[in-house]
């Protein structure tokens, strides 16, 4: 399975020869993928450094002389630590950038915390310009890009380190609508990123219970699809969000706000609500945070017999 | 030439006590550089501002404002309405420039360490571009407390930003809390060309700005600016209260006085 952050040097390479604009600067990360990038098109990638937040600063500068430039680095620094940046230069002063990042959430899992990301989707979508993506696939990251980054917004891609695996329909990605990637008539399961794998081992089993579960898999989160979550919830009236974000402000608040007008559903949130402390592989940390496939079953068992 | 910059220092005293509102020291500081940037080096087309082949400037010292509005209203850039509306809801001027809405204004500055880097960046952006334009950063000793101000000395270094100019308002500011001295060998170790300036006087910055060489690629360049915090009114001299502080009535008659002389 091909590596969503391979997919992205490959698709910045692919646009460059038709975007004379697009620019790339990176923080010392993903600089040997884009040496074909760097010696294609040179003069439009630069390594600048490990100072995230003048990285920022700078691309405000590219846009200010209508180039399009993309910042890429490790979530927590580009995101969280240069923060102000993106708030000040991109926010107030209504400038265009594209945000891409590797190592959300618990990523680096034999990295520790100092290198986590819960919060970096929040703060995006504190933005009103602000747009987040989270391609679980090389193929959607790909297309995703291609449809969103010269929208003139502050656009951010999250790059999961492990693809979700699910097959979907070329046709069926498209930037700000969510996917039916299993439709059921008892639970909605809503997720993103590389959790839809644990969302699909975890509807398999309840089947077997007698359990029909309906996943929303939602690769971006803002724009977010109201319609596609009513549509479901208005069905099983109950609702699982498992998401590897902030338990504070995430995909579960966005799934609150857009369902308050109905009533009598059941809701489950299953999010990160502190540090997940230690080292290992990714699934491990997972389950560590209660998201395995097993926590969603468990969860949904639950709730539905409330 | 003194005469025309005492009347700009009044009319930024004028603005602050009208609204109640503003910074007059840290920006006595720098209406000199900036009005002798306008004045002489900076290219632009009044008639198109937004021109692609304008030189940029940019206050990274946001707090300076004062000092920016005067000069963009003497040459064409603010109305006198403008300057009256200052730091009220009928105006598009505050104490802190937002590009969105104030003619000539390249950045929203105001939280320190933004501009200077934003700079850098659209130094980088006219050189993939093959343009020509000079980008001017001012920015505060106070504000070189900033990280970032010392990420961009290397990096801008680092990229060769012959393009760039930094200027650094040695007032110092900063020396009440945290000394920046040897702030010559400190741009210079992080392989800047350093000019040093008496940011007061006309023609020390005739001199030093009309001999600097600008060119696509090669050392990125920084004038230390040797100034007063709040030059030409001796009582708001120095640190202190004035820093952000409004003029009483008798205090206004006083600073009139004394640069009216």
């Amino acid at each position: 399975m091909k590596k969503i952050r391979n997919e992205f040097a490959d698709t910045m390479f692919e646009i460059a020869e038709s975007d004379k604009d697009l620019v790339v600067m990176v923080g010392d990360i993903s600089h040997g993928i884009l040496q074909d990038f760097n010696k294609k098109y040179p003069g439009r990638y630069y390594n600048i450094g490990i100072c995230e937040p003048t990285i920022v600063n700078m691309a405000a500068g590219l846009s200010k002389v209508n180039l399009n430039p993309v910042v890429h680095t490790i979530a927590p620094f580009i995101t969280e630590r240069a923060y102000e940046q993106i708030k000040l230069d991109f926010g107030y002063q209504k400038l265009p950038i594209n945000i891409v990042s590797v190592g959300g959430s618990f990523d680096y899992a034999q990295l520790g915390c100092s290198h986590h990301c819960y919060t970096d989707v929040s703060l995006i979508c504190h933005l009103k310009r602000g747009t987040v993506t989270i391609p679980g696939s090389a193929e959607e990251f790909n297309i995703l890009f291609k449809q969103s980054y010269k929208n003139g917004l502050i656009n951010y891609y999250r790059i999961p380190d492990n693809p979700h695996g699910i097959e979907i329909k070329k046709d069926q990605i498209k930037f700000g609508k969510g996917i039916c990637i299993k439709p059921g008539n008892d639970v909605t399961i809503v997720t993103t990123g590389t959790l839809l794998k644990n969302a699909v081992i975890a509807s398999e089993k309840l089947s077997k219970e007698g359990i029909s579960a309906e996943i929303l898999y939602y690769h971006t989160i803002k724009p977010f699809d109201k319609e596609l979550l009513q549509k479901s919830l208005s069905k099983t009236n109950n609702l699982v969000c498992v998401e590897e974000l902030s338990a504070h402000d995430g995909l579960f608040n966005l799934c609150l706000r857009n369902s308050f007008n109905l009533s009598g559903i059941k809701y489950c949130q299953m999010a990160v609500e502190d540090f997940i402390h230690g080292y290992g592989t990714y699934d491990e940390l997972c389950a560590k945070a209660g998201l395995s496939s097993e926590d969603i079953y468990n969860n949904t068992l639950n709730l539905i017999n409330k | 030439m003194k005469k025309i910059n005492s009347d700009l220092r009044i009319k930024i005293a004028e603005m602050v006590k009208r609204s109640g509102e503003g910074h007059i020291p840290s920006s006595y500081s720098i209406v000199d550089i900036i009005n002798y940037l306008y004045e002489n080096i900076l290219k632009y087309d009044i008639k198109n501002i937004e021109s692609e082949d304008r030189d940029y400037f940019i206050l990274s010292k946001g707090h300076g404002c004062g000092a920016l509005y005067v000069v963009l209203n003497k040459f064409g850039f603010l109305s006198e309405k403008d300057i009256l509306d200052y730091s009220t809801s009928k105006g598009i001027l505050g104490g802190h420039p937002d590009m969105t809405i104030v003619p000539g204004a390249e950045a929203s500055t105001g939280s320190l360490g933004h501009g200077f880097p934003t700079a850098m960046g659209l130094a980088l952006g006219l050189r993939i571009k093959n343009k020509d334009n000079r980008v001017f950063a001012l920015m505060g000793d106070g504000e070189c407390h900033e990280g970032t101000i010392w990420e961009s000395a290397n990096v801008g270094a680092n990229l060769e930003l012959g393009n760039l100019c930094g200027i650094v308002d040695w007032n110092k500011s900063a020396s009440q809390l945290m000394p920046l001295d040897k702030l010559n060998e400190k741009w210079k170790a992080f392989g800047w060309e350093v000019h040093e300036v008496d940011g007061h006087s006309n023609s020390d910055l005739k001199k030093c700005f009309s001999n600097l060489k600008f060119n696509k690629t090669g050392k990125p360049k920084v004038i230390i600016a040797h100034t007063t915090k709040g030059k030409g009114v001796s009582f708001a001299e120095g640190h202190g209260p004035w820093h952000h502080k409004v003029p009483s009535d008798i205090e206004m008659i006083e600073l009139i006085k004394e640069l009216s002389i």
